[in-house]
Order: structure tokens, then C-alpha cells, then sequence
């Protein structure tokens, strides 16, 4: 069917995942394995650990690979925020095999993954134990070749959805309390959010001259060694305009998608009205993903504050955030970028 | 009072064309469907396009926000909550339902050859009709791929698969929300009707070769009876394009 595998880990830097880490995908050429004595980095995980789980059976913990946190100090200038993984079953921290490159570039905010955000968010709001983990080739080692994935047990579940099944099937699960009525609600909300605002973020990433050039391209590229950072970033811009195109966004401009990105928060502020959480008293995976999104967007500096500026505008869904964030995620333990002070 | 004309509508357009045909009807707008032949015009794929005695609108949420404007608005008495209810629908439905629809229209062979070309190309002039409908069918296939055809999907017969699943998913949802209900706000129909009868009945009427979506659909009654019940009151003579 010609879909792409994804680039090959062409430089002997790069991690490399051991067998067992996988399950299915194979993802083309891969480097040789770094030496013993090989320089390493030492990533500092956001890691979430919680005594007394009785989740997954075995006693395991789940680990969650996703994008670093922002607070990640990178030595080496801007990164990709997909990071890659050791061998499965070794210790997970300090085993980013890949040395840091020197980089000419200004620190830049890189666009942090909502996608780890809200998986994070999801399975905290389910009180299941997880350690975050970040890697430098976690994309490769994910079953769909998206990020973030979980390895639980024996077991590599990837992308939000088929976690929130595999939870489930697991006894796990949000939204048991609501009717049909109320879940086919819910299910139609989740649509919207990755209708309106994935779209919106994959736009503004990719068909933004501005931030293309500015922050994109050199993020995209940074791994890897010229010309080869040039020539996969833009093939993926080809790839995600060609998307676009597809489904009607081509010709969009700024403010259109600006505008879209306006009326998808101002149903999500209608539909959340004085209430706590989406669906009353209790958060739902509707819950997780629509804060995963806003989180990212409100904390994330592009080149200019439009996207923000549009949330900020309604006061319950930043509420929202705040109220999610300080009970999942600051309560915890964990240090983090508020969004008051962006 | 506003009158416009309409051009007649391709692929994926014959559900706008149903969906605003009934919109229309609810809103009271005093719209007249022609045949206009344009369609050299209308092959960049812009349509359907509404035009008036001032101004050329295309693309379906303008349409219907230039309607709303004009004050045909389906819409008055629903609440924030169900306006906001109404888009998280629409996008549902584009999401989950509209590639499985393409696919049985454009994609699926059977289909395509005997029922859906030969119907495009008899209303289209030639030579026309030799190069449009194919060009709708790749365009079909492509928007499929491009959005749902990601790892670990790596077959179109998995790709396939997994569209067909999530439409009959999205049927079931809808028919649980419309449960007992004559519309899906009330008593009076409103955008979100038009929307999913604008999807449904070219679905539930048009005899197909394959029909495996269609038999589901059958199989959700008060999905049919909403179905049948705009097409007696607002469609009375015909079917239309169905």
C-alpha cells in the first residue's frame, strides 16, 4: 500500500531498543548497539510512583514512554521530544544512549506532545501507579509508531485510545457511571476535540510558515545529522499538508483555523458550563484528553500567542486545567510549568 | 425573501446536497435546486455552491452560517448546550461515519460500477463523464488512506475494516441518542437532523450491491423511522437524489 517505514536509525548514536521491547512492528534499519563506554546522558524522568497498587497483576509498574517534561534540562540544546528506550526489563532511568549533540540554536520552547499529557492525565484520574519514562527512540518501539505508549507486564499498548480498552478490559475504567445516552455524549465530544483541535495544533505545526521556520523545522531535524535533518523535515510538512489537503484544510488560513479552534473551546465551555468536570462530579477520558489538549496549547510558546489567547478567552475551561492540574499532577509531587506563569 | 440557486452536487455532495435540501426544508428557505450546467466550473471540486443575487458561497459550514445569517435558522430554540452538542455530533459524524460512506459509494467496486458512475455520468456532459468519476473515486480512496490508513493498519482490506467498524459504532451511537425521540432536540428538527439525514438516506434508500452498512442501519428502527419520517413530511414526491 506504500506506507512509509519510518526513517532507520541511521546514526550509531542513536539508542537501541533490545528485543523484547517490541511487539510486532519491525521499523526498518537500525544502528549497531553502542558500546559499554558509549557517553550518556542522563534524562531525568518525570517519574510518578504510588505505594500500594494492586495494578497490573504481578506487581508491576507500568511504564509510560512519552515526550520529556519541559523541565528536562537538556545539555545538548533542543531535542526531539520523542526519546528512545532502552532494553525492556532494565532499570528504566539514565539509560538515554544517546550522546547529546552540540547545538549552535537559542534553547527553543519545543511543542510539548498532548498526547503524553493526556494518557498521563487518563491514568492518574484511573489511580493506577505509573513512572514516566523518556527515550530517545520511543516512536520506533511503539506498536503503531506513535508515542505515548505503556509497557505493562508483557505487554506494549500505544496511543490513547487503546489504552483507555486496555484499561478497561483490565477493570479499570471512567466513565462505567454514565448511560448510553451520556457515552455516545462523550464519544461525539472526543471526535470534536480530535476534529478541531489536533487538526488545529498538526496546522500550526506544519502549514505555519512562520513556526515551521522558526521552531518546527530545527525540532523535527534535530537528531539527526545534515542534510538528513532538512530532507525528513520536509517530508513530513509534504506528509501533513498532503493530510490537510485531504480533508479539506488546504486552503485554510491562519485565522480560519484560528477561528474553528475558537468555536470547538467555546462548545467545550458551553458544554462544561459551572460544572467541575465534564460529565458532573466525576473526570472521564473526555476529561483527560480535552485537558491533555489545552494544557499543551496553554503552556507551549510559539511564535505567536493566538491559540492561547483564544483559550484564555473562556475562563471556566482554564479553570478547568488548573483545577485538573493541581489535583492530578502537582499534589503528586511533581514539579511542573504551571499554566498561570505562561 | 432570498432565492438562490443551486448547482447540482458531485460525490461526496450528494449527502451535502440531501443534508442542505433538508436543512432548507426545516428552515423554511425559499431555495430552488436547478441543474446549472457549470460543471467545468464545479470540477475543481467546489461544490455544492449556493449562489444569490450578491454573493458566491461555498464550502458547507458557510452555507449554513450564510442561511443562519439570512435568518433561515433551524436553530432558534435550542439551548448553548445543544448547539454545543451539535458540533461534537457533526464532527462524530465526519469522523467516524463519512470515510465508511465514501467507501461504499466511490471505493467499493461493485458499487461504484453499477450504481454510482453510471448515475454521475449520466448527469454530467461528456466527455466529462469519462474523467470525473474516476477522479471522485481516487479522491475518495485517498482521503480514506491519508486519514484512517495509519500503522498498524497496513493493508487496505484492515483499513477497510476498521472504517466499516467504527460507522456501525457511530450508527449505534447515534441511535441511542435519538432513542424515542421524533428529532434529536425535541419536537422540531434542527442543523444536527439535517446533518445525519443528509448521511443516512442516501444510505438507507439507494439499492446497492454490497450493502453491509446499509443492512445495519436497517437493523437500527428508530434510525429508519427518523429516516422515513422526514422524507413523508418534508420530501413528499420523491426521493429525490436517494
Amino acid at each position: 500500500m506504500g506506507y512509509r517505514t519510518p526513517p532507520g536509525a541511521l546514526s550509531p548514536r542513536a539508542a537501541l531498543p533490545q528485543a523484547g521491547a517490541r511487539s510486532g512492528r519491525d521499523a526498518g534499519p537500525r544502528a549497531p548497539p553502542t558500546e559499554p563506554g558509549a557517553r550518556r546522558r542522563k534524562c531525568s524522568p518525570a517519574a510518578v510512583r504510588r505505594a500500594g497498587s494492586s495494578w497490573p497483576a504481578g506487581g508491576h509498574l507500568a511504564r509510560l514512554a512519552a515526550a520529556p517534561a519541559p523541565w528536562c534540562a537538556a545539555p545538548g540544546g533542543p531535542r526531539r521530544p520523542e526519546l528512545g528506550l532502552g532494553a525492556a526489563g532494565e532499570h528504566a532511568e539514565g539509560r538515554a544512549e544517546r550522546a547529546p549533540r552540540a547545538c549552535a540554536q537559542p534553547p527553543c520552547l519545543w511543542w510539548r506532545k498532548p498526547s503524553s499529557r493526556r494518557s498521563q492525565a487518563f491514568l492518574q484520574m484511573c489511580n493506577l501507579p505509573i513512572k514516566v519514562v523518556c527515550r530517545a527512540n520511543a516512536e520506533y518501539m511503539s506498536p503503531s509508531g506513535k508515542v505515548p505508549f505503556i509497557h505493562v507486564g508483557n505487554q506494549v499498548v500505544s496511543e490513547l485510545g487503546p489504552i483507555v480498552q486496555f484499561v478497561k478490559a483490565k477493570g479499570h475504567s471512567l466513565s462505567d457511571g454514565l448511560d448510553e445516552v451520556q457515552k455516545a455524549e462523550m464519544k461525539a465530544y472526543m471526535e470534536l476535540v480530535n476534529n478541531m483541535l489536533l487538526t488545529a495544533e498538526l496546522y500550526l505545526q506544519w502549514c505555519d510558515e512562520a513556526t515551521v521556520g522558526e521552531i518546527t523545522h530545527a525540532r523535527y531535524g534535530s537528531p539527526y545529522p545534515w542534510p538528513l535533518n532538512h530532507i525528513l523535515a520536509y517530508q513530513k510538512q509534504w506528509e501533513v499538508k498532503r493530510k490537510m489537503k485531504a480533508i479539506g484544510w488546504g486552503n485554510k488560513t491562519l485565522d480560519q483555523v484560528l477561528e474553528d479552534v475558537d468555536q470547538c473551546c467555546q462548545a467545550l465551555s458551553q458544554r462544561l458550563g459551572t460544572q467541575p468536570y465534564f460529565f458532573n462530579k466525576q473526570p472521564t477520558e473526555l476529561d483527560a484528553l480535552v485537558f491533555g489538549h489545552l494544557y499543551t496549547i496553554l503552556t507551549t510558546q510559539l511564535t505567536n500567542d493566538e491559540l492561547s489567547e483564544k483559550v484564555k478567552n473562556y475562563s471556566n475551561l482554564l479553570a478547568f486545567c488548573r483545577r485538573i492540574e493541581q489535583h492530578y499532577f502537582e499534589d503528586r509531587g511533581k514539579g511542573s510549568s504551571s499554566i498561570r506563569s505562561s | 425573501s432570498c432565492s438562490a440557486r443551486w448547482h447540482r452536487a458531485l460525490s461526496l455532495n450528494v449527502l451535502l446536497q440531501t443534508l442542505f435540501q433538508a436543512y432548507a426544508k426545516f428552515s423554511g428557505a425559499p431555495l430552488k435546486v436547478s441543474v446549472v450546467d457549470n460543471t467545468w466550473r464545479g470540477s475543481r471540486g467546489d461544490v455544492p455552491i449556493l449562489t444569490t443575487e450578491d454573493n458566491i458561497v461555498s464550502q458547507p459550514a458557510k452555507i449554513l452560517n450564510f442561511l443562519r445569517k439570512q435568518k433561515y435558522n433551524a436553530d432558534y430554540e435550542l439551548s448553548a448546550k445543544q448547539g454545543a452538542d451539535t458540533l461534537a455530533y457533526i464532527a462524530l459524524l465526519e469522523e467516524k461515519l463519512l470515510p465508511a460512506v465514501l467507501h461504499t459509494f466511490w471505493v467499493e467496486s461493485d458499487n461504484y460500477f453499477t450504481v454510482t458512475k453510471p448515475w454521475f455520468a449520466s448527469r454530467i456532459p461528456f466527455p466529462l463523464s469519462l474523467i470525473l468519476p474516476g477522479r471522485m473515486s481516487k479522491g475518495a480512496l485517498n482521503r480514506i488512506i491519508l486519514t484512517r490508513g495509519e500503522p498498524p493498519l497496513y493493508h487496505l482490506r484492515e483499513v477497510e475494516a476498521q472504517i466499516y467498524r467504527d460507522a456501525k459504532e457511530c450508527l449505534n451511537l447515534l441511535s441511542n441518542r435519538l432513542g424515542t425521540s421524533q428529532f434529536f432536540f425535541g419536537d422540531s428538527p434542527s442543523t444536527l437532523d439535517a446533518y445525519v439525514f443528509g448521511f443516512l438516506a442516501p444510505l438507507y434508500k439507494v439499492r446497492f450491491p454490497k450493502v453491509q452498512l446499509q443492512e445495519h442501519l436497517k437493523q437500527l428502527s428508530n434510525l429508519c423511522r427518523f429516516c422515513d419520517d422526514i422524507l413523508n413530511s418534508y420530501f413528499r414526491l420523491s426521493v429525490g437524489d436517494g
